[in-house]
């Protein structure tokens, strides 16, 4: 007997909508990240894209426990000296109220070709409004 | 006596790695000592995965086991526990089998277990 592959064209990717608001961000992503990735479905592949469409509403309302709004900081490095660029939590959410939740997934996906192709299938947006209503996501409980 | 060269017993020594390296990247299929190198370690690499390949394999069944197990509404470690107690007897491969081509007959499992 031999163990099943996932072909491609055999996997069926659903869409889910997940509304964030009042969920805690690093919960909420790692549960997103397995949707992502397939790991709910019998069928998983490590190889192959086997995981689902999320759309995610109300991104702007997710939350943090503890003081993380204030000592949560988002490095990135430019690449010149001194180029060691930070940003707090609250600031992020301020200016980008997509990136708090964005980033959280994205870091809880392997961090690898597949893991970028998988991170597309993410649709984020801050207010409680979608464009994906063609593709009739279901609504998700996390 | 014949007069004996080395020419041929040299080119098919070196033609014996050569073909072990095909499909090699760049002088790694080319030059002999670049080659050479390149076969040792990639048998060192095949004999390691060979046994590293009854986990991987072990690994992506109870991935499966535990995503069929919550569709039903039980953890991969309380379904193990609950087979245990049990006493079914069936391993991982099959049960993962199971999960994928008989998805009825997986959760009857479930249900004795439960």
């Amino acid at each position: 007997m031999k163990t099943y592959v996932a072909k491609e064209q055999e996997i069926e990717k659903k869409w889910y909508l997940v509304d964030a608001q009042d969920m805690i961000l690093g919960r909420l992503a790692s549960q997103i990240a397995s949707r992502l990735r397939g790991k709910h479905k019998p069928i998983f592949t490590p190889h192959a894209d086997t995981g689902d469409f999320v759309v995610v509403i109300n991104a702007e309302k997710v939350s943090l426990t503890g003081n993380k709004w204030d000592n949560k900081i988002y490095y990135h490095h430019s690449g010149y000296m001194g180029g060691l660029k930070q940003i707090s939590a609250k600031k992020l959410i301020e200016k980008k109220p997509d990136q708090v939740l964005y980033m959280a997934v994205k870091r809880m996906l392997p961090k690898n070709s597949l893991g970028r192709r998988q991170l597309k299938k993410l649709k984020i947006y801050a207010g409680s409004e979608h464009p994906h209503v063609a593709q009739n996501p279901q609504l998700l409980k996390m | 006596m014949p007069r004996v060269k080395r020419g041929f017993k040299a080119r098919h020594r070196r033609n014996k790695v050569f073909k072990a390296a095909k499909g090699f990247r760049g002088s790694h299929s080319k030059l002999f000592t670049a080659a050479t190198v390149a076969v040792d370690r990639a048998r060192q690499y095949a004999y390691r995965d060979r046994r590293t390949k009854k986990r991987d394999f072990r690994k992506l069944w109870i991935i499966r086991i535990n995503a069929a197990a919550r569709e039903n509404g039980m953890s991969y470690s309380e379904f193990i526990h609950g087979l245990n107690r049990v006493g079914i007897d069936l391993d991982r491969k099959v049960l993962s089998d199971m999960a994928i081509h008989d998805p009825a007959g997986f959760s009857k499992i479930v249900e004795m277990v439960k």
